[in-house]
Protein backbone atom coordinates (compact mmCIF):
# COMPACT_ATOMS: atom_id res chain seq x y z
CA UNK A 1 0.00 0.00 0.00
CA UNK A 2 2.98 2.26 -0.24
CA UNK A 3 3.43 2.60 3.50
CA UNK A 4 7.01 2.00 4.45
CA UNK A 5 6.69 0.22 7.79
CA UNK A 6 9.54 0.15 10.21
CA UNK A 7 10.40 -2.19 13.05
CA UNK A 8 8.37 -5.06 11.77
CA UNK A 9 9.27 -8.18 13.65
CA UNK A 10 7.26 -11.15 12.54
CA UNK A 11 8.81 -13.53 15.09
CA UNK A 12 7.87 -11.51 18.16
CA UNK A 13 4.44 -10.24 17.10
CA UNK A 14 3.26 -13.13 15.04
CA UNK A 15 2.70 -10.64 12.19
CA UNK A 16 -0.27 -9.01 13.91
CA UNK A 17 1.36 -5.81 15.11
CA UNK A 18 3.27 -3.31 13.04
CA UNK A 19 5.14 -0.31 14.32
CA UNK A 20 5.76 2.92 12.44
CA UNK A 21 6.07 6.66 13.07
CA UNK A 22 3.27 9.23 13.21
CA UNK A 23 4.91 11.27 10.44
CA UNK A 24 4.97 8.33 8.10
CA UNK A 25 1.32 7.47 8.63
CA UNK A 26 0.20 11.10 8.29
CA UNK A 27 2.25 11.63 5.16
CA UNK A 28 0.89 8.40 3.72
CA UNK A 29 -2.61 9.74 4.22
CA UNK A 30 -1.80 13.16 2.82
CA UNK A 31 -0.06 11.75 -0.19
CA UNK A 32 -2.97 9.57 -1.26
CA UNK A 33 -5.70 12.13 -0.73
CA UNK A 34 -4.45 15.35 -2.31
CA UNK A 35 -7.39 17.67 -2.88
CA UNK A 36 -6.51 20.03 -5.71
CA UNK A 37 -7.62 23.64 -5.98
CA UNK A 38 -7.76 24.31 -9.72
CA UNK A 39 -6.70 27.76 -10.87
CA UNK A 40 -7.34 27.41 -14.58
CA UNK A 41 -7.01 30.56 -16.65
CA UNK A 42 -6.13 29.27 -20.11
CA UNK A 43 -5.71 26.24 -22.35
CA UNK A 44 -3.74 24.35 -19.69
CA UNK A 45 -7.01 24.18 -17.77
CA UNK A 46 -8.53 22.20 -20.64
CA UNK A 47 -5.75 19.62 -20.25
CA UNK A 48 -6.36 19.67 -16.50
CA UNK A 49 -10.02 18.87 -17.11
CA UNK A 50 -9.01 16.02 -19.40
CA UNK A 51 -6.71 14.72 -16.67
CA UNK A 52 -9.62 14.63 -14.24
CA UNK A 53 -12.03 13.03 -16.69
CA UNK A 54 -12.48 9.34 -17.23
CA UNK A 55 -9.83 8.75 -19.91
CA UNK A 56 -6.87 9.80 -17.78
CA UNK A 57 -8.69 9.59 -14.45
CA UNK A 58 -6.65 11.35 -11.81
CA UNK A 59 -8.76 9.60 -9.18
CA UNK A 60 -6.51 6.57 -9.66
CA UNK A 61 -3.98 8.60 -7.66
CA UNK A 62 -6.41 9.91 -5.07
CA UNK A 63 -6.58 13.47 -6.41
CA UNK A 64 -9.98 13.60 -8.03
CA UNK A 65 -11.70 15.55 -5.25
CA UNK A 66 -11.43 18.97 -6.87
CA UNK A 67 -12.25 21.68 -4.33
CA UNK A 68 -13.30 25.09 -5.55
CA UNK A 69 -12.93 26.36 -2.01
CA UNK A 70 -9.27 26.99 -1.15
CA UNK A 71 -10.00 26.26 2.51
CA UNK A 72 -10.67 22.62 1.71
CA UNK A 73 -7.72 21.97 -0.58
CA UNK A 74 -4.02 21.33 -0.18
CA UNK A 75 -2.74 21.31 -3.78
CA UNK A 76 -2.89 24.45 -5.92
CA UNK A 77 -2.68 23.77 -9.66
CA UNK A 78 -1.88 27.02 -11.48
CA UNK A 79 -2.74 26.26 -15.08
CA UNK A 80 -2.60 29.17 -17.48
CA UNK A 81 -1.51 32.75 -17.95
CA UNK A 82 -1.52 34.96 -14.86
CA UNK A 83 -1.85 38.68 -15.55
CA UNK A 84 -0.89 41.46 -13.17
CA UNK A 85 -4.59 41.92 -12.46
CA UNK A 86 -5.08 38.21 -11.66
CA UNK A 87 -1.97 37.77 -9.50
CA UNK A 88 -3.51 39.32 -6.34
CA UNK A 89 -6.45 36.90 -6.73
CA UNK A 90 -4.11 33.92 -7.03
CA UNK A 91 -2.06 35.12 -4.07
CA UNK A 92 -5.17 35.51 -1.94
CA UNK A 93 -6.37 32.01 -2.84
CA UNK A 94 -2.94 30.61 -1.99
CA UNK A 95 -2.99 32.43 1.35
CA UNK A 96 -6.43 31.01 2.16
CA UNK A 97 -5.31 27.40 1.73
CA UNK A 98 -4.49 25.68 5.02
CA UNK A 99 -0.98 24.36 5.63
CA UNK A 100 0.57 22.13 4.52
CA UNK A 101 -0.03 23.07 0.90
CA UNK A 102 1.70 22.32 -2.35
CA UNK A 103 1.76 24.22 -5.65
CA UNK A 104 2.05 22.89 -9.18
CA UNK A 105 2.91 25.45 -11.84
CA UNK A 106 1.43 23.90 -14.97
CA UNK A 107 2.72 24.88 -18.39
CA UNK A 108 5.06 27.48 -19.82
CA UNK A 109 2.89 30.53 -19.06
CA UNK A 110 2.49 29.90 -15.35
CA UNK A 111 6.14 28.90 -15.01
CA UNK A 112 7.84 31.70 -16.98
CA UNK A 113 5.30 33.73 -18.95
CA UNK A 114 5.62 31.52 -22.02
CA UNK A 115 5.44 33.34 -25.32
CA UNK A 116 3.65 36.27 -23.67
CA UNK A 117 6.60 38.49 -22.78
CA UNK A 118 4.32 41.51 -22.46
CA UNK A 119 3.52 44.35 -20.10
CA UNK A 120 0.57 42.61 -18.50
CA UNK A 121 1.75 39.08 -17.87
CA UNK A 122 3.51 37.75 -14.76
CA UNK A 123 6.76 36.12 -15.91
CA UNK A 124 6.46 33.09 -13.66
CA UNK A 125 4.18 32.79 -10.63
CA UNK A 126 7.15 31.63 -8.53
CA UNK A 127 8.09 35.30 -8.16
CA UNK A 128 5.14 35.67 -5.81
CA UNK A 129 4.11 32.24 -4.51
CA UNK A 130 6.35 29.24 -3.78
CA UNK A 131 6.12 26.52 -6.43
CA UNK A 132 6.89 22.86 -5.65
CA UNK A 133 6.66 21.26 -9.09
CA UNK A 134 6.91 22.84 -12.53
CA UNK A 135 5.45 21.23 -15.64
CA UNK A 136 6.95 22.23 -19.00
CA UNK A 137 4.85 22.22 -22.16
CA UNK A 138 2.42 24.41 -24.04
CA UNK A 139 0.08 23.00 -22.98
CA UNK A 140 1.44 19.90 -21.19
CA UNK A 141 -0.30 16.61 -21.84
CA UNK A 142 -2.47 15.05 -19.10
CA UNK A 143 0.30 12.49 -18.49
CA UNK A 144 2.59 15.37 -17.55
CA UNK A 145 0.12 16.63 -14.96
CA UNK A 146 -0.26 13.12 -13.55
CA UNK A 147 3.53 12.89 -13.35
CA UNK A 148 3.62 16.20 -11.48
CA UNK A 149 1.02 14.95 -9.00
CA UNK A 150 3.10 11.82 -8.49
CA UNK A 151 6.16 14.00 -7.90
CA UNK A 152 4.25 15.91 -5.23
CA UNK A 153 3.27 12.58 -3.70
CA UNK A 154 6.93 11.56 -3.71
CA UNK A 155 7.88 14.79 -1.96
CA UNK A 156 5.22 14.21 0.68
CA UNK A 157 6.19 10.61 1.38
CA UNK A 158 9.86 11.58 1.60
CA UNK A 159 8.91 13.87 4.46
CA UNK A 160 10.13 17.03 2.72
CA UNK A 161 8.42 20.31 3.59
CA UNK A 162 6.44 22.12 0.94
CA UNK A 163 8.28 25.11 -0.55
CA UNK A 164 5.96 27.55 1.13
CA UNK A 165 6.23 26.19 4.66
CA UNK A 166 9.22 26.33 6.97
CA UNK A 167 8.36 23.48 9.30
CA UNK A 168 5.77 20.74 9.02
CA UNK A 169 4.82 19.18 12.35
CA UNK B 1 -14.21 51.38 -70.13
CA UNK B 2 -17.03 53.88 -70.04
CA UNK B 3 -19.58 51.17 -69.68
CA UNK B 4 -17.73 49.69 -66.71
CA UNK B 5 -17.66 53.06 -65.01
CA UNK B 6 -21.36 53.42 -65.47
CA UNK B 7 -21.96 50.04 -63.91
CA UNK B 8 -19.84 51.08 -60.93
CA UNK B 9 -21.78 54.26 -60.44
CA UNK B 10 -25.06 52.46 -60.65
CA UNK B 11 -24.03 50.03 -57.95
CA UNK B 12 -23.02 52.80 -55.59
CA UNK B 13 -24.14 51.72 -52.11
CA UNK B 14 -27.30 53.29 -50.79
CA UNK B 15 -25.57 54.38 -47.60
CA UNK B 16 -23.10 56.54 -49.54
CA UNK B 17 -25.84 58.08 -51.65
CA UNK B 18 -27.89 59.04 -48.65
CA UNK B 19 -24.94 60.32 -46.65
CA UNK B 20 -23.77 62.47 -49.54
CA UNK B 21 -27.24 63.89 -49.70
CA UNK B 22 -27.63 64.67 -46.00
CA UNK B 23 -24.13 64.85 -44.51
CA UNK B 24 -21.86 65.84 -47.39
CA UNK B 25 -19.96 68.30 -45.21
CA UNK B 26 -19.25 65.62 -42.58
CA UNK B 27 -17.60 63.18 -44.98
CA UNK B 28 -13.81 63.46 -45.19
CA UNK B 29 -13.26 60.35 -47.31
CA UNK B 30 -15.05 57.27 -48.52
CA UNK B 31 -13.92 53.90 -49.71
CA UNK B 32 -15.10 50.37 -50.15
CA UNK B 33 -13.07 47.39 -49.05
CA UNK B 34 -14.16 43.75 -49.29
CA UNK B 35 -17.79 44.71 -49.63
CA UNK B 36 -17.76 47.04 -46.63
CA UNK B 37 -18.36 50.75 -47.08
CA UNK B 38 -15.74 52.76 -45.19
CA UNK B 39 -16.39 56.39 -44.46
CA UNK B 40 -14.26 58.93 -42.61
CA UNK B 41 -16.34 61.42 -40.68
CA UNK B 42 -15.55 64.69 -38.93
CA UNK B 43 -15.54 64.38 -35.15
CA UNK B 44 -18.01 67.24 -34.72
CA UNK B 45 -20.68 65.41 -36.69
CA UNK B 46 -20.00 61.79 -35.79
CA UNK B 47 -22.90 61.53 -33.35
CA UNK B 48 -25.35 62.93 -35.88
CA UNK B 49 -24.08 60.62 -38.63
CA UNK B 50 -24.25 57.52 -36.42
CA UNK B 51 -27.71 58.45 -35.22
CA UNK B 52 -28.79 58.90 -38.83
CA UNK B 53 -27.32 55.54 -39.85
CA UNK B 54 -29.16 53.85 -37.00
CA UNK B 55 -32.54 55.54 -37.24
CA UNK B 56 -33.01 55.97 -40.98
CA UNK B 57 -35.68 53.47 -42.01
CA UNK B 58 -33.97 52.52 -45.28
CA UNK B 59 -30.47 52.07 -43.83
CA UNK B 60 -31.27 50.81 -40.30
CA UNK B 61 -27.72 50.07 -39.12
CA UNK B 62 -29.15 49.05 -35.78
CA UNK B 63 -26.30 46.80 -34.57
CA UNK B 64 -23.11 48.35 -33.22
CA UNK B 65 -20.62 45.53 -33.76
CA UNK B 66 -17.52 47.18 -32.34
CA UNK B 67 -15.93 50.40 -31.21
CA UNK B 68 -12.16 50.57 -31.24
CA UNK B 69 -9.33 52.86 -32.23
CA UNK B 70 -6.11 52.82 -34.24
CA UNK B 71 -2.91 54.61 -33.30
CA UNK B 72 -1.48 55.92 -36.58
CA UNK B 73 1.50 57.67 -35.00
CA UNK B 74 3.94 55.50 -36.98
CA UNK B 75 1.86 55.42 -40.17
CA UNK B 76 2.95 58.49 -42.12
CA UNK B 77 0.61 57.90 -45.06
CA UNK B 78 -2.46 57.86 -42.82
CA UNK B 79 -1.28 60.84 -40.80
CA UNK B 80 -0.79 63.01 -43.89
CA UNK B 81 -4.21 62.17 -45.21
CA UNK B 82 -6.12 63.41 -42.17
CA UNK B 83 -4.35 66.51 -40.89
CA UNK B 84 -1.92 64.56 -38.66
CA UNK B 85 -4.62 63.21 -36.39
CA UNK B 86 -2.88 60.56 -34.32
CA UNK B 87 -5.88 58.37 -33.53
CA UNK B 88 -8.65 56.98 -35.64
CA UNK B 89 -11.72 55.87 -33.69
CA UNK B 90 -13.54 53.13 -35.59
CA UNK B 91 -17.22 52.17 -35.37
CA UNK B 92 -18.39 48.98 -37.07
CA UNK B 93 -22.10 48.87 -37.83
CA UNK B 94 -24.32 46.15 -39.23
CA UNK B 95 -27.76 46.39 -40.75
CA UNK B 96 -29.93 43.30 -40.32
CA UNK B 97 -32.39 44.82 -42.77
CA UNK B 98 -29.92 45.39 -45.58
CA UNK B 99 -27.54 42.62 -44.42
CA UNK B 100 -24.59 44.91 -44.98
CA UNK B 101 -21.90 46.58 -42.95
CA UNK B 102 -20.45 50.05 -42.72
CA UNK B 103 -17.28 51.20 -41.01
CA UNK B 104 -17.20 54.73 -39.67
CA UNK B 105 -13.76 56.18 -38.93
CA UNK B 106 -13.17 59.39 -37.02
CA UNK B 107 -9.79 61.16 -36.86
CA UNK B 108 -8.94 62.32 -33.32
CA UNK B 109 -6.03 64.61 -32.55
CA UNK B 110 -3.76 63.85 -29.62
CA UNK B 111 -4.24 67.30 -28.07
CA UNK B 112 -8.02 66.89 -28.07
CA UNK B 113 -8.98 63.31 -27.22
CA UNK B 114 -12.64 64.06 -26.59
CA UNK B 115 -15.30 62.41 -28.72
CA UNK B 116 -19.02 62.12 -28.01
CA UNK B 117 -20.16 58.84 -26.46
CA UNK B 118 -22.74 56.81 -28.35
CA UNK B 119 -24.04 55.00 -25.26
CA UNK B 120 -27.31 56.91 -25.70
CA UNK B 121 -27.76 55.25 -29.11
CA UNK B 122 -26.45 51.78 -28.26
CA UNK B 123 -26.25 50.54 -24.67
CA UNK B 124 -23.69 48.02 -25.89
CA UNK B 125 -21.28 50.85 -26.57
CA UNK B 126 -20.67 51.16 -22.83
CA UNK B 127 -17.98 48.49 -22.44
CA UNK B 128 -16.60 48.99 -25.96
CA UNK B 129 -15.92 52.64 -25.19
CA UNK B 130 -14.43 51.76 -21.83
CA UNK B 131 -12.03 49.36 -23.57
CA UNK B 132 -11.07 52.01 -26.12
CA UNK B 133 -10.48 54.47 -23.27
CA UNK B 134 -8.40 51.89 -21.38
CA UNK B 135 -6.22 50.93 -24.34
CA UNK B 136 -5.88 54.27 -26.18
CA UNK B 137 -6.95 57.00 -23.75
CA UNK B 138 -9.77 58.30 -25.94
CA UNK B 139 -12.15 60.33 -23.77
CA UNK B 140 -15.78 59.56 -24.58
CA UNK B 141 -17.80 62.54 -23.41
CA UNK B 142 -21.14 61.70 -21.84
CA UNK B 143 -20.20 58.11 -20.99
CA UNK B 144 -21.93 57.00 -17.75
CA UNK B 145 -18.79 55.42 -16.22
CA UNK B 146 -15.60 55.84 -18.20
CA UNK B 147 -13.25 53.67 -16.13
CA UNK B 148 -10.69 51.03 -17.03
CA UNK B 149 -12.14 47.68 -18.02
CA UNK B 150 -9.14 45.43 -18.80
CA UNK B 151 -6.18 46.84 -16.92
CA UNK B 152 -6.08 47.21 -13.10
CA UNK B 153 -7.56 50.46 -11.81
CA UNK B 154 -4.19 51.79 -10.67
CA UNK B 155 -2.53 51.12 -14.03
CA UNK B 156 -0.81 54.08 -15.63
CA UNK B 157 -0.76 54.71 -19.36
CA UNK B 158 -2.64 53.28 -22.31
CA UNK B 159 -0.91 50.11 -23.51
CA UNK B 160 -2.17 49.85 -27.09
CA UNK B 161 -0.60 53.18 -28.00
CA UNK B 162 2.37 52.60 -30.25
CA UNK B 163 4.76 54.42 -27.91
CA UNK B 164 3.94 52.06 -25.05
CA UNK B 165 6.80 49.53 -24.67
CA UNK B 166 5.77 45.90 -25.27
CA UNK B 167 7.38 44.70 -22.04
CA UNK B 168 5.79 47.56 -20.13
CA UNK B 169 7.30 50.17 -17.87
CA UNK B 170 8.14 47.83 -15.02
CA UNK B 171 4.59 46.95 -13.97
CA UNK B 172 5.57 43.28 -13.80
CA UNK B 173 8.43 43.98 -11.42
CA UNK B 174 7.10 46.65 -9.07
CA UNK B 175 4.05 44.74 -8.16
CA UNK B 176 2.20 45.86 -5.06
CA UNK B 177 -0.09 43.29 -3.48
CA UNK B 178 -1.16 45.49 -0.59
CA UNK B 179 -2.24 48.29 -2.88
CA UNK B 180 -4.27 45.99 -5.12
CA UNK B 181 -5.81 44.00 -2.30
CA UNK B 182 -6.91 47.10 -0.43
Amino acid sequence: MGLDFVGQDADQTDGNIITTTIDKVVNWGRKNSLWPMPFGTACCAIEMMATLASKFDLSRFGSEAIRFSPRQSDLLIVSGRISIKMMPVLKRIYDQMPDPKWVISMGACASCGGVFDTYTLIQGVDQFIPVDVYIPGCPPRPEDLIDAVLQVQQKISSGASPKGVEIVV
Amino acid sequence: MNEEKEVEEQSKPLVLEKLEEHYADALLAQDETRGTVVIVVRKEQVYAVLEYLKTDSELAYTFLVDVTAVDNSQMESELMQFDYARFMVVYQLYSFQGQCRVRVRVPVHENDLNIPSVTALWKGANWLERETYDMFGINFEGHPDLSRILMPDDFEGHPLRKDYPLRGRGERERFNFDKQNA
